[in-house]
Formats: structure tokens, C-alpha cells, sequence
């Protein structure tokens, strides 16, 4: 489904589908986020500070609460998310792109039953970049485009005055059927618009990773490489560059206890990070990646090897966050360029 | 495996065994589900198990899966929720889900020699198969036992002693940090032939024993262990127990040698 829709109808869309909670970009404290929509969308945002990740894997997460008197069984209540139905727009085609990453995370093997609770209720309305909203974009070499629709249900482009408006899923379909007499049909000179807007923006420059095909094969020869060690000098295992990567996963699950007698608490999934040194520490102290080039070597191989090797896929999407976030400049470019150009 | 897969069900401690005293003291448990049905799990596997308030550890299933009653589990006190576990009472109600991992191919090896090489709470992880394998000893060929441990003390001792006579029982036999050595005893009683050797333990151990056994002419397919990497979700997501394309939760814990080869040495 093709649709135009002109600017000023966008919040009158958001209006028709005032059943679901509706997110986009505010700026908030200098920092751009998602936020519950007010009576009007903004999408002038560079890109958000972090991806909607959370919106389907939140950073703090109960599985369930428990309860237990001394000596008797206790008593477990499970807590699977109750979410309303969330449209979140303005999401670049990078994080967009996370999506079925995520999701094949979630699937493989076992259904992760909170993931896909809220996951289900979560609707993807993107907008292509016709500028590259960060300088450390890199979506083109690792198989995405600025004006990629995967992962997606509706993919807006900036047409001037109005946006082209294309669903992509059933889901996206129904979104646009809501607001249906605010759309208009969209001609052959808007498709002609279209595709020289997308045609610009696939030709703006970015940052590349080179030869991302030849990575997992290269990461695999360099296992052992005494570069890791030295490209990871100045890190300080802040973990940022996971916590803000649309596409980490890893997680941590602890008990918190908010009564003694009867005991009383929560089973609660946290966001972890590879890059923590006690990510993989044994209880006895063996460690086996006990130092920080080894950490560093996992996430960048996780994404450009492991992952690949698993779904022939690479599990980065280019958005730069974590080139953006580190505080001490370690550069998942450079690092794999550096690392690619050593394997020969 | 349930609808939730992070969901325990509850089972009631029905036996407590002191196996090992002192700092890392070690106990076995024979645990029951309560009012659900349990689940049948294979030689090899394990189940994450719960005190709630203190939180999960991944555990392995120590009893042959020819027991159905109970699972048994033993567990050496080294941190938070093992700590909770030495301080439980019977009776008490614990959680436990699984089974999670991949387990030993044991259907394939009838007919051939077993070796079994355990160092300290490493015995738990082959103990269902050593038991498995004297429930049908008339299955397999000849079946050795070695047993070392860094403390004097012997987990499962009286077990282990009743295994003499119909198994080839090596107490402190194995002297693993003797690395690079295929060290006496070893050397006269295994022989690679038509046999299979299973190696459970400490890390630093099981590299060692695999060089041993690799000099008694062991080909790579005939080796087999298990890894222990620090575990959280049991399901493949949390991404802990990652090595190089595996979920060891999911892939593992069990390898043979040929295939761990394959693995970057992260674990
Ligand atoms: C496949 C497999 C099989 C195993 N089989 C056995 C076996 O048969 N027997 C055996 O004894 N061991 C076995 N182990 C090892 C066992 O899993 C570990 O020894 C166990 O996890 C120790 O847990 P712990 O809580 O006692 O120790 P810890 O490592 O101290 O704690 C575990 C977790 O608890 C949390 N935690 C700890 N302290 C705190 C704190 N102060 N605040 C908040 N959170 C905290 C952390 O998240 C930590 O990662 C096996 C391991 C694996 C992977
Ligand atoms: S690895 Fe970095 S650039 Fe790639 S998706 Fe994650 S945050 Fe974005
Ligand atoms: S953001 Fe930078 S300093 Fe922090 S853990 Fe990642 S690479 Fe290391
Ligand atoms: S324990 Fe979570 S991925 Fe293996």
C-alpha cells in the first residue's frame, strides 16, 4: 500500500489511532528519546539517543514474584507483560533493521514469552534518512540502506510537503487504514519523487566497513591476534556501546527480595553486557575472557562472525551509536577495518 | 520444557548426602517435583535450579535418566546460591527447570570400552552415565573409573567402591596436575582401542587430561567433556555462555574433543 500523506494530516493520522500509545522523538534534557507522543509528532530529530530496543525488551524486566513462609513451598506469580498496543514512529531504517535480529534471537530454539508480549504489540513506523543523521553512519556497507524498509510496517519518506507513506506488513496496513481519508493515492510523479529522494539519499557518503563478506572469515583467522589486545587498551568496560546497540541482547537475571518474613521478592532480567569482566567469571575465578581485548574481540566477532555463521546475517546495522557513545573513542569501523586489513 | 521457559517448577528436597567437608564443601540433594510431572532429561544434561531470594545456578543432573523419581544434584559451595543450597533442610521446596543441553551419545557406544575420568565435583556431570552404563554393564566392554581431587576427600566414595569388581575403580588414580604425563596407573590399565573416555572437571584439568589422552592414542572423536561456562538463561538468549557460533546451554555442555577443537578456546 502506497499512500501520500501531507504534513499536516500527520497528527490528525496519530489521532485516528488514538486507541494504541503512540511513541516518537522528543528532545528531553538535551537528549533525544521515544517518548509517549503529546498532540504532536515531531520527526526533525537527528536520531534518538538509543534505539526502541526497550519498547519489546525493556532494560529492567520481572519474570515473576514469589513469596515463601519459611519451610513451605512457595508461591510463584507469573508476571508475562500486559502492554496496549504501541505504534512507535519516526524509527531509522537502521533500527529498523534490528527488528528481525532481535526476533530470530527470541525465536531460535525457544520462544522468549516476555519478548514477544510486548513484541507483538509494538508497530514500526520509520522514516528515511535523506541526510545521514549521525557522521558515524554506516548502514550502506553492512547490507542496509537509509531508506531500508526492513523490520518495518510503515516506511515514511520526506517529500517537502508530504510524506510518501508505504506499509510494508499487514500490520503497517492496518495503521494506514485507520486514517484512511487522510491519505491520498499516490501518483506516478510521486513515485518518480520517490526514487530520486531515495537516489539522493543512497548516494550521500558515509562511514564503510570494508568487505563485510569476507569478515566472518577474517575475524575467525585474527582469533588470536595480538592487535585485539592493543585496539582494546583504552577501554573501560562501561558497557555502553552494547547498551546502546539496537541489536545486544545479553542479559543478566537476578533475584530482588523486598520482604524478609514472609520472604518476599522478584525474579528480574537486566540488560548485561560481554564487555563487563565479570560476564563470564567462573564462581572459581577462571575467567575465560579475562582480559579486555577478548571482550572486545567477542562483541565485534559476535556481530561480524558468530552471528553470520548462525543466520547469515551480520548483527550490526550500522547505526553508530557506539562509535557515537564510547567514551574513550573505540570505533567499531576501525576496529573491524584495522582488524580485516591485519588478516590480509 | 514448560510454556514459560523461565517459570521454576517447584520440587521438595527429599535427601541431603554430605559428600566433602570444609571451605568448598560439597553435598548431593535428591530432589522430587511437586504436584506437576517433572521432566525426563538424558545423560549429560542440566537443570537451572532456584532458592528464590538468592536466585538460579545451572546445575547438572546427576542421576541416570533411568531414575524417575527423583533428580539428584551435586552441588559444591562456592557462591550465593549454592551457599543457599548447603544451608537447606529436607523438606524444603526449591525450583528447578531444565532440562537444558545437549547429552552424551551413549546409544552409540555399546559395545565399547568406557573411561571415565572425574576431578573433584567433575564427577557429577558423568556420574549418570557411569551409573547408566552398570544399570546395562553387560552393553559395554571394559569400564575404568578415575577419580582425583585437589582436597583427600572423595565424593560419592561409598558408590565408588561398590563400582569394584564389576569396573575398574582408580581412586587419586588420575594425577591431573601432573600435566602432559600420562601418569602410571593410566598408562597400564587404558588403552585407546574400541574405547571411549569421558573427562569431567576443573578447566585447567580437563586440558591436561586431554593431552594425556591424546598421547595414550586417542583419536579426537573418542574424547569427550563438558564445559562449564557461567550460564544464566539456560535458553540461548543471555548470550553468557557464548563460544565462538555456540550457546554452550543450548549446544552444549557436552563435546566431543573433535568438535570443541572447533570452538574458539574461550571456555
Ligand atoms: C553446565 C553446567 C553444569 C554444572 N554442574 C555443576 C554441578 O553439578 N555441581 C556444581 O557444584 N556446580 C556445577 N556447575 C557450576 C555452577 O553452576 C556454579 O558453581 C554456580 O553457578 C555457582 O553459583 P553461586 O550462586 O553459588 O555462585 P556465584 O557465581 O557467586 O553466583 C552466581 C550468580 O549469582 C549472582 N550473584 C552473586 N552474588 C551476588 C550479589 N552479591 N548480589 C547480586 N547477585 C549476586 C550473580 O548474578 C552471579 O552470576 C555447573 C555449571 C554449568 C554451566
Ligand atoms: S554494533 Fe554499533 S553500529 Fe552496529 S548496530 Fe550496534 S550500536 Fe549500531
Ligand atoms: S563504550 Fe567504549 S569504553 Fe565502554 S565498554 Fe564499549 S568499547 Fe569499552
Ligand atoms: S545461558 Fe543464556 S545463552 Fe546460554
Amino acid at each position: 500500500m502506497e499512500k501520500i500523506l501531507h504534513k499536516e494530516r500527520l497528527d490528525d493520522w496519530i489521532a485516528a489511532l488514538s486507541d494504541r500509545e503512540i511513541l516518537s522523538p522528543a528532545l528531553e534534557d538535551g537528549v533525544w528519546a521515544f517518548r509517549p507522543a503529546g498532540a504532536a509528532v515531531r520527526l526533525d530529530y537527528p536520531n534518538t539517543t538509543q534505539p526502541p530496543k526497550g519498547l519489546a525488551f525493556p532494560q529492567r524486566e520481572v519474570f515473576f514474584s514469589f513469596e515463601q513462609v519459611k519451610g513451605e513451598a512457595p508461591l510463584l506469580r507469573q508476571t508475562l507483560p500486559q502492554v496496549a498496543q504501541r505504534v512507535v514512529f519516526g524509527v531509522r531504517p537502521c533500527d529498523g533493521r534490528a527488528v528481525p535480529r532481535m526476533d530470530k534471537v527470541f525465536s531460535d530454539h525457544v520462544e522468549d514469552p516476555y519478548y514477544w508480549a510486548r513484541r507483538k504489540q509494538v508497530a514500526y513506523v520509520g522514516l528515511a534518512c535523506q541526510q545521514p543523521p549521525s557522521s558515524n553512519c554506516f548502514c550502506q556497507s553492512v547490507g542496509g540502506s537509509p531508506v531500508s524498509s526492513d523490520g518495518l510496517d510503515v516506511l515514511l519518506t520526506d517529500l517537502g510537503e508530504r510524506y510518501f507513506a508505504a506499509a510494508v506488513s499487514e500490520t503497517g496496513k492496518a495503521l494506514m487504514m485507520a486514517g484512511e481519508s487522510l491519505f491520498e493515492a499516490a501518483t506516478d510523479a510521486d513515485r518518480a519523487q520517490l526514487q530520486g529522494a531515495h537516489a539522493a539519499a543512497l548516494a550521500r557518503p558515509q562511514r564503510a566497513v570494508r568487505d563485510p563478506d569476507a569478515l566472518p572469515s577474517k575475524l575467525k583467522a585474527s582469533f588470536d591476534s595480538p592487535l585485539w589486545e592493543e585496539l582494546a587498551r583504552a577501554c573501560i568496560g562501561c558497557g555502553i556501546c552494547t547498551f546502546l546497540c539496537p541489536t545486544c541482547h545479553c542479559f543478566d537475571i537476578n533475584d530482588e527480595v523486598t520482604g524478609a518474613a514472609p520472604l518476599k521478592g522478584k525474579r528480574v532480567r537486566t540488560w548485561d553486557t560481554c564487555q563487563f569482566p565479570d560476564f563470564t567469571m567462573h564462581t572459581s575465578g577462571h575467567n575465560p575472557r579475562e582480559n579486555s581485548g577478548a571482550r572486545l574481540r567477542q562483541r565485534v566477532s559476535h556481530k561480524f562472525q558468530y552471528f553470520h555463521e548462525n543466520f547469515a546475517m551480520h548483527q550490526c546495522t550500522g547505526c553508530g551509536r557506539c562509535v557515537t557513545g564510547c567514551p574513550v573513542g573505540i570505533d567499531i569501523v576501525s576496529v573491524v577495518n584495522k582488524v580485516a586489513e591485519h588478516a590480509g | 520444557m514448560q510454556d514459560n521457559v523461565y517459570l521454576p517448577q517447584l520440587a521438595r528436597v527429599v535427601r541431603i548426602a554430605d559428600e566433602v567437608a570444609g571451605e568448598r564443601a560439597i553435598k548431593t540433594y535428591h530432589v522430587e517435583p511437586l504436584d506437576s510431572a517433572g521432566f525426563e532429561h538424558a545423560c549429560g544434561q542440566c537443570a537451572m535450579l532456584s532458592i528464590f531470594g538468592r536466585g538460579e545456578m545451572m546445575i547438572s543432573i546427576a542421576s541416570s535418566p533411568l531414575v524417575k523419581e527423583y533428580k539428584q544434584f551435586t552441588i559444591m559451595r562456592t557462591g550465593r546460591v549454592s551457599l543457599a543450597f548447603h544451608e537447606l533442610a529436607v523438606g524444603d521446596v526449591v525450583g528447578m527447570r531444565g532440562p537444558y543441553g545437549n547429552s552424551f551419545p551413549i546409544e552409540a557406544w555399546r559395545g565399547k570400552n568406557l573411561v571415565f575420568i572425574g576431578g573433584g565435583v567433575g564427577l557429577a556431570p558423568i556420574w549418570p552415565l557411569i551409573t547408566t552404563a552398570m544399570a546395562q554393564r553387560g552393553d559395554f566392554g571394559d569400564i575404568g573409573v578415575f577419580y582425583s581431587t585437589r582436597s583427600s576427600s572423595i565424593m560419592y566414595r561409598a558408590e565408588l567402591e561398590a563400582l569394584r569388581g564389576q569396573a575398574d575403580v582408580h581412586l587419586e588414580g588420575w594425577r591431573t596436575h601432573q600435566a602432559g604425563v600420562a601418569a602410571g596407573t593410566a598408562e597400564q590399565t587404558v588403552t585407546a582401542e574400541n574405547s571411549v573416555a569421558v573427562v569431567c572437571g576443573p578447566p585447567a584439568m580437563i586440558k591436561s587430561v586431554i593431552q594425556n589422552l591424546c598421547q595414550l592414542g586417542f583419536a579426537d572423536e573418542q574424547i569427550f567433556t563438558t564445559l562449564e561456562n557461567k550460564m544464566k538463561c539456560g535458553v540461548g538468549k543471555c548470550g553468557r555462555c557464548n563460544v565462538g557460533k555456540d550457546y554452550v546451554c543450548v549446544k552444549g555442555p557436552v563435546y566431543s574433543w573433535a568438535e570443541l577443537k572447533k570452538l574458539p578456546q574461550e571456555y
